[in-house]
């Protein structure tokens, strides 16, 4: 994932962000985490302002 | 001249030309000279714009033509702030000799009311990841004990209020660098609604969680320094045109009738603080209860629920601008920004598009809470300052935070002092508004702050 975001990082220095990573995936999964039907989808677009 | 002032009596004094902003300018000089060694709040002084500023107060002052009660207080701004002519670093090795030709829009609003510019002030890189030592400069130390974090990223702002160094300063806030900072040394700082204040010419992090704000002494005085800085501004897209307030308009009117919720469950089940912040917000919800307000529990979602919403988006938003030299220049990336922000590409866009939706549910959530409600009152921080050699790297995602709700909404906060613990140490509350509640909950805040004793102690080093 991180080469896809176009970070060539060395071991090492992939090894330094793995802990936070773990914390993180969890993160990602609370906001991941079902939504009521009725939740709009994020505004992306405002007909107004083009 | 002893006494450190606030910018309210800074400011009546000067308007009864019993205090010279020329001489107000040297006092803070030399305590910069004498102190700041100790503290690396300032990443540059700037002794002859300041003197030059106060000289043209004091012209003003003695012909009568004062801008306002701004008008010769000495402050200094975050290093984020742009400041024409005058290096902007945001602490960063990638912006070590960046001098910009534009003042940021607050900047010149401060300067047109007449403030006195010291310097600029230490910051976490790129107003976030500290409190790190491996950047051109240290970091700033909390005065009321060098060994301790200041919290970040408005680090320097509140080392060099708390000590004394200058009367009020800029923060900026995307999920608490202005409470948080505000918090550990003792002070007050308000984060004001999302798109009160203009961000344009301030170093972005995260554009949709991006607040700038003051931070002082007292809440009366970020009252003050937020008539300075706010106002709708059309380089900045989330700028609001609407009137602006008078900020201090409420100061003095009691919490008679003010109705205040407590979200209990942020700081004593979500992330559990500690002994002496818990007994400070007991004490101040006593004392708003006899004062005759109407206090009462109230429940949001869990505030890990904010925070991952805030979190995602923040990394994600700092890696969308960061990208392009975090892929050319990651060394030059202090460890903690460029751990913490490459953590944005592990995530996907559908977790972007869900943490908006999510982030719109919390809005409405806690716009609803507050339907029947003035103020809500949590913690600021989890407790006194922790050693700054031993933060962790990863601190900021462990626990959840009680400061990034209020950057998921955009809903004002301010964070002030309500005593001291281990080790003397200050301790905090935070209190919420609604949209555009700012002189409401800045009479809250001061209601507190002038019945109580804590203002009147500084640190021992601040002499």
């Amino acid at each position: 994932m991180l080469a896809r975001a176009g970070l060539t990082l060395t071991p090492e220095q992939v090894k330094a962000i793995l802990p936070g990573a773990a914390i993180f995936r969890d993160m990602i999964a609370r906001v991941n985490a079902p939504l009521p039907r009725e939740a709009e989808p994020a505004l992306t677009f405002d007909v107004e302002q083009g | 001249m002893s006494a450190i002032l606030t910018i309210a009596e800074a400011a009546r004094r000067i308007a009864a030309r019993q205090l010279s902003p020329v001489e107000l300018a040297k006092t803070h000089l030399d305590r910069i000279r004498r102190l700041d060694p100790q503290l690396n709040a300032f990443l540059l002084v700037t002794e002859e714009r300041a003197l030059a500023d106060a000289r043209a107060a004091e012209a003003r002052q003695m012909s009568g033509g004062l801008r306002g009660r701004l008008d010769g207080i000495p402050i200094a701004h975050k290093d984020i702030y742009s400041t024409a002519g005058i290096r902007t670093t945001a602490h960063s090795k990638l912006l070590e000799h960046n001098v910009p030709t534009r003042d940021a829009h607050t900047v010149k609003k401060w300067a047109d009311a007449g403030t006195v510019m010291l310097g600029k002030l230490a910051t976490h890189e790129f107003a976030f990841g500290g409190p790190s030592f491996d950047l051109p400069w240290p970091p700033a130390r909390n005065p009321w004990n060098r060994d301790r974090f200041t919290a970040g990223s408005s680090s320097g702002t509140g080392a060099a209020v708390a000590a004394g160094l200058i009367l009020g300063g800029t923060g900026s806030d995307t999920g608490g660098s202005i409470r948080g900072p505000a918090a550990l040394c003792g002070i007050a700082g308000i984060k004001p609604t999302y798109g009160l204040s203009s961000r344009a010419g301030i170093l972005p992090l995260a554009f949709s969680l991006d607040h700038a704000g003051p931070m002082a002494w007292t809440a009366e005085d970020c009252g003050l320094l937020l008539q300075g800085m706010a106002g709708p501004d059309p380089e900045d897209p989330a700028s609001v045109d609407r009137p602006v307030p008078d900020f201090t308009a409420e100061l003095g009117k009691g919490v008679k009738g003010l109705r205040i919720g407590v979200v209990r469950h942020f700081f004593e089940r979500d992330h559990r603080a500690s002994d002496a912040t818990r007994a400070g917000i007991d004490a101040a919800l006593d004392f708003y209860a006899k004062e005759g307000a109407e206090v009462r529990d109230i429940t949001l979602s869990p505030a890990a629920d904010y925070h991952a919403v805030g979190y995602l988006l923040m990394v994600t938003e700092a890696f969308a601008l960061h990208g392009p030299w975090m892929r050319e220049r990651f060394m030059d990336y202090g460890e903690l920004f460029r751990d913490r922000v490459s953590l944005a590409a592990t995530v996907s866009g559908p977790d972007m598009i869900q943490a908006t939706r999510r982030r719109r549910l919390l809005c409405r959530e806690m716009a609803a809470a507050m339907e029947n409600l003035d103020v809500i009152v949590s913690a600021s921080q989890p407790g006194e300052a922790p050693r700054i050699d031993s933060v962790p790297k990863w601190a900021n995602m462990e626990k959840p935070s009680f400061t990034m709700p209020f950057n998921v909404t955009g809903f004002p906060a301010i964070s002030i002092c309500t005593g001291f613990g281990e080790g003397g140490l200050p301790v905090a509350m935070q209190l919420a508004g609604k949209p555009f509640t700012e002189p409401t909950l800045l009479r809250a805040a001061h209601a507190y702050e002038t019945a109580m004793p804590w203002r009147a102690r500084r640190p021992a080093m601040a002499g």
